[in-house]
Formats: structure tokens, sequence, C-alpha cells
């Protein structure tokens, strides 16, 4: 198993998914959002693999078992503010039944609902249109504070990568939401420790990024950002309290295929080839 | 005589109290844009960032995607100056944002050109689905925000630091788009808008001593109407812009690109800002930069008379 050496969350042991049937479901269900996002990348030739499967379990956790869906009075929001991660979006939403899973060969093609980054102006199940790094949380802020202004209940969720929190405006948002204590907020930190160059701690270390949220007046939780049970009790618990804006860092791999198993290396970029595709679809269809 | 931003301060509390859905984000700059006043009377709807404009434009995305109309008032230099966030978390939303940049072209004098909205009307018209509105006055400014108010286009409102005089009546009906002819002359049509249409007004006096008297055009928004701006430019034989603002990239780009789709453009000439200004008071500035009536009349004289090459 690839460990970052930043993460001490990753490094304990964790016992094997039980018989608890809530736990398998997302198992299973992440697998599935796993191999689709393979699937869509692989026949559009281009997308990011490794921030997508860094992503999948959050998405996962937070579309199954967080989210207050469409359907709803007071619908939640999700802003993937680090756009390139989509593919694990889209991927999620097709085996959710939301996007007709038909539109898995058309993500990057021409007239495609499904963008290189996401567009709400061409799919319905984008919040936020996003791509530039470092908006989401600003967008998020403001819709979450329409909806107390509003007396809406919803919650707005938003995930950011943490080399994206090298950009400045990240910092902004995150002043404006601690010095206003806004309640309805959740941001989720993809703790990959990678960027585009190489790591975030060699690129520009963020560390320690739970102090500095708290110092600005932030609730912090930091989880394994893999198992689905900690990740939803953290979520429901950030949900829950309405002290002011909360933050989970979600320590993960990029590249998380499953344990032990890291896709191209935890590259940022990068293909694999029919084999290697093959080879990483036939381990997540064993479940092992 | 007002500014456009007093204008602008005054009527947005009106047209809250008619728009529940009317919200103010602001940087820290409220008592100069004037949206202050909205404070007072709308404290729960009245969203200050500080001196943050990067946030305050994507905060004020979410709360216009919540179904908000939300002003975010601040410099019009320093909101376009965030244009990487402008372009994605508005444009490309589709957010129905309202940015108002107070400050436009030199009038803002002495603070100098770090402060000057000379480049906002150039990067603002890349945006395909921005409306921009720059008026000349009080009753155009109240009309443009009843206009504003009533639909969710993201929007670009350009106001000036310099009380203007009134050059319409109430009577006047804001179209968006439209070429405003505010005086019929002949051969000759001047397009302007903002603070320079009452310079041009001023200068008739003076061009008619010199047997010149030009169409005034009032080209407060942006993108413009071709077909109308296509008519105006087979009436007359000679077209010329003056803007303050950048040369390059203002409504001049805008008007010669149309006109020049002619079968038979009319002559055409320009004059605008052609570096980064300077610091200096406004007359000053506005006589260095040739954009006073003797300027203007001068410009205008020189143009008309000039022989066709």
């Amino acid at each position: 198993m690839k460990v970052s050496p930043d993460s001490s969350v990753l490094t304990r042991e964790r016992p094997r998914v039980s018989g608890n049937a809530d736990r398998e479901r997302l198992h299973t269900l992440s697998r599935k959002i796993r191999a689709t996002a393979l699937e869509m990348i692989h026949i559009a030739g281009s997308g990011h693999i490794g921030s997508s499967l860094s992503s999948v379990d959050i998405m996962t956790v937070l579309r199954f078992g967080q989210m207050r869906w469409r359907s709803a009075v007071d619908r939640d929001v999700f802003v993937l503010s680090k756009g390139h991660a989509v593919p694990a979006w889209y991927a999620t939403l097709m085996v959710a039944g939301d996007l007709d899973p038909a539109l898995i060969g058309t993500l990057r093609t021409l007239d495609s609902p499904l963008q290189g980054h996401p567009d709400r102006t061409r799919c319905e199940y984008v919040d936020v249109s996003t791509g530039a790094l470092g908006q989401g949380l600003s967008v998020a802020l403001g819709r979450a504070e329409a909806k107390t202004l509003k007396g809406a209940s919803g919650h707005v969720y938003c995930l950011v990568g943490d080399g994206e929190c090298q950009e400045g405006q990240i910092w902004e948002a995150a002043m404006y939401a601690g010095a206003r204590g806004v309640p309805n907020l959740t941001l989720i930190v993809d703790g990959n420790g990678r960027q585009s160059d190489g790591t975030v701690r060699a690129t520009m270390d963020l560390m320690p990024l739970s102090d500095k949220l708290r110092s600005f007046r932030w609730s912090v939780r930091e989880v394994d950002g893999h198992a689905h049970q900690a990740l939803e009790k953290a979520l429901t618990l950030a949900r829950t309290d309405t002290t002011g804006p909360s933050a989970i860092i979600a320590h993960t791999h990029k590249g998380h295929l499953g344990p032990g198993r890291t896709a191209l290396d935890g590259a940022h970029s990068g293909l694999f080839d029919e084999v290697g595709l093959r080879d990483a679809l036939r381990y997540l269809e064993s479940g092992r | 005589m007002k500014a456009t931003r007093d204008w602008f301060g005054e009527t947005l509390v009106d047209i809250a109290g008619e728009h529940d859905e009317v919200v103010v984000v602001n940087c820290d700059l409220g008592s100069a844009t004037k949206a202050l006043r909205f404070r007072q009377e709308f404290p729960e709807r009245f969203f200050e960032c500080g001196i943050a404009e990067a946030n305050s434009i994507g905060l004020a995305s979410g709360l216009a995607q919540e179904g908000l109309r939300p002003f975010v008032s601040s410099f019009g230099h320093f909101l376009t100056g965030k244009f990487l966030e402008i372009f994605q978390s508005v444009g490309l939303n589709d957010a129905g944002v309202v940015l108002v940049g107070t400050h436009a072209g030199l009038a803002i004098g002495k603070d100098g050109p770090t402060q000057m909205g000379l480049r906002d009307l150039a990067l603002m018209r890349t945006l395909p689905n921005v409306e921009i509105i720059h008026p000349a006055d009080g009753v155009e400014t109240r009309r443009a925000l009843e206009h504003i108010a009533a639909h969710r286009r993201p929007t670009y409102l350009r106001l000036c630091r310099q009380p203007q005089r009134e050059v319409h009546d109430e009577s006047h009906r804001f179209e968006f788009g439209m070429p405003d002819v505010l005086c019929e002359g002949e051969d000759l049509a001047v397009f302007t808008m903002g603070g320079m249409v009452e310079v041009v007004l001023d200068s008739l006096e003076p061009l008619a001593e010199h047997g010149v008297r030009p169409t005034v055009v009032n080209q407060s928004s942006l993108p413009a109407d071709r077909e109308a701006v296509r008519a105006l430019g087979r009436r007359h034989a000679s077209v010329f812009v003056l803007e303050d603002h950048f040369v390059t990239g203002g409504v001049a780009d805008e008007i010669g690109r149309i006109l020049l789709e002619l079968d038979r453009p009319p002559r055409f000439g320009v004059w605008g800002v052609p570096d980064y200004g300077q610091a200096a008071a406004p007359a000053d500035l506005y006589a260095r930069y040739r954009l006073d009536v003797p300027s203007v009349v001068e410009h205008l004289r020189a143009f008309t008379h000039r022989t066709p090459a």
C-alpha cells in the first residue's frame, strides 16, 4: 500500500468490511463508480484519473449517504471546485441513475453534457461550473448565504483539492465563512498530497492545514478519505454542527483503486493502456 | 448635477423595496460606490466581503444561482481585474450577477492609473452573455437599473465618479443595445457613452461655428444593436468614436467592427486614452488626454475637414 508520509490516518490498520449491508452497498457502489470513471476517461483518451479516483469515496458517500437530492424541497448543493475530478462525479451520477449510462462515451466530446470540466449550463446535475481552481468555495458560500436569507434548510458541500488550497481566493472565502460563522457549508479537502508538478509538500507546503482553518474559525475533522463510515460520521457531524463552517480534511491517495492498489502510481495525469485498464477493471469487479 | 454612482446608490434602495431578490455584495468601498445606503435600509441583504474582490464575485455568483439578484460594487478597475473569476464564476456559470464598476475613465484623477477604470470595457466585452451598461445621466441610470432588476442576465454596470448634467428628460425610455440619438446632425455621427456624452454635447456650439453639426449618439449599452448602428452608418458619411477608456477594446472597437461590415463603410475615426494614464487633477487629465471640450471640438473639426486619403 502506498502511503503518503503525512497521513497518519492512512497507516492505521483498517478492518475488512463487515457484513453491514449499508457498508457493503457503498463499497460496491464506489467500485462501480471507479470502473465507470476509468472507462469514461479511457474512451475520451484524456482526463484526470488520479484526482478522480482519490475523490470517488467522498462523492459516493455524499451522493448515496448524505445529500438531500434533487427531489427534496430544500435540496443540497454540491460544488466540485476541483473541476478536473469531474469524471468521478459523472460516474457517480450514472451509477445513481441520474445520468444516462449511454453518455459514457461522450466525455470531452462536442456538445456533450459531460464537458472536460463541469458546466452547469450543459449538464443539469452540475450545480456550479468550475475548472480554474480556487473559485468554488466562494460560490458555495454564496449559495449557503442565499439559503439562509431565504430560510431554506439545504446544505452546501464543496470539494476542493489540497493543492488547490494554494489559491488565494480559498483563503478569502475561508476568512468570510469563519468571520460570519456560516453554518450550512461543509468544505471537504481531497488531501491526496499531489498536484500537477509533484507533491503538495514539495511544491508549496500547506501544513498544518487543520490549524490554519481552525485559526480562521472553522471546525475541522480529519478522516481517512477512503473509509466510508468515517466519512459519513464526519459529514454528519459537520452538517449538524451549526456553530460555524466545518471542514473535513480527507486523507486520500491519488489514483486510489482500493487498499494497496493505486492507478498509474498516483500520477496527476496519464492514461492506462488496454492491458492496464483491463487489470484495473478486473480488480474493481472482483471487489478485492 | 449628480454622479451616476449617486443615482445608483439612491435608486437601488428604491428598486430593492419592490424586488426582494435584490441584494448587495460589498468590497469595502461602499462609501465610494454609494452602496452603503443599501446597508442602512436592508442590512440583512447586504453582504460585506471586505477587500476581497475575487471572493465577492464568487459569492455573488452563488447568491445569483439561488435566485437572488446580487449587485457587487467596487471600482470598475478592481472588479474587472478579477477577470478569471468573472469569466468562470459569473460568465460561464451564466449567473445573474450585476457587477457595478464605478470610477470609470480618467475622472478618478489624482489617485492615478492603479484605480482608473480604463480597461474594464475591453475585458467585459469578451464575455458573450454579459450586458454592459454605462449610463450618461440620472434618468438613464434609473431606467437602466429598472431594466437590470427585471432580468437575470450577467451584467456590468459602469458608473462615473464625476457629476453629470441631465441629458434626458423623464420621458426617456432605455432600450438595451440601441444607439440613443441625442441630437440629429449632418454627415458626421459621433458615438460615445457615459461621462463623455455631456462633453460632446458641450462641444456642439463651438463646432457649429466651424460649420460642423454632428449627430450625437449615446451608445450606453453593449453589445450594440447591429442593425441600428448600421442604419446610422448608412446615414452618415463619417463616424467618430470618443471614449474615456483605453483606445483599444471599448465602444470604438464595437462600433467600428459593425460599420466595417457595411458594403460602403463610412469614414471612421477614434480618440481614446492611448496609455496607462497617470495621476493628476481630472481637468488636467482630460485636457492632456484630449478628452475635454476644446479637444473634442478640435478632433471633430480636424476629422471633418481632413481630405480623404
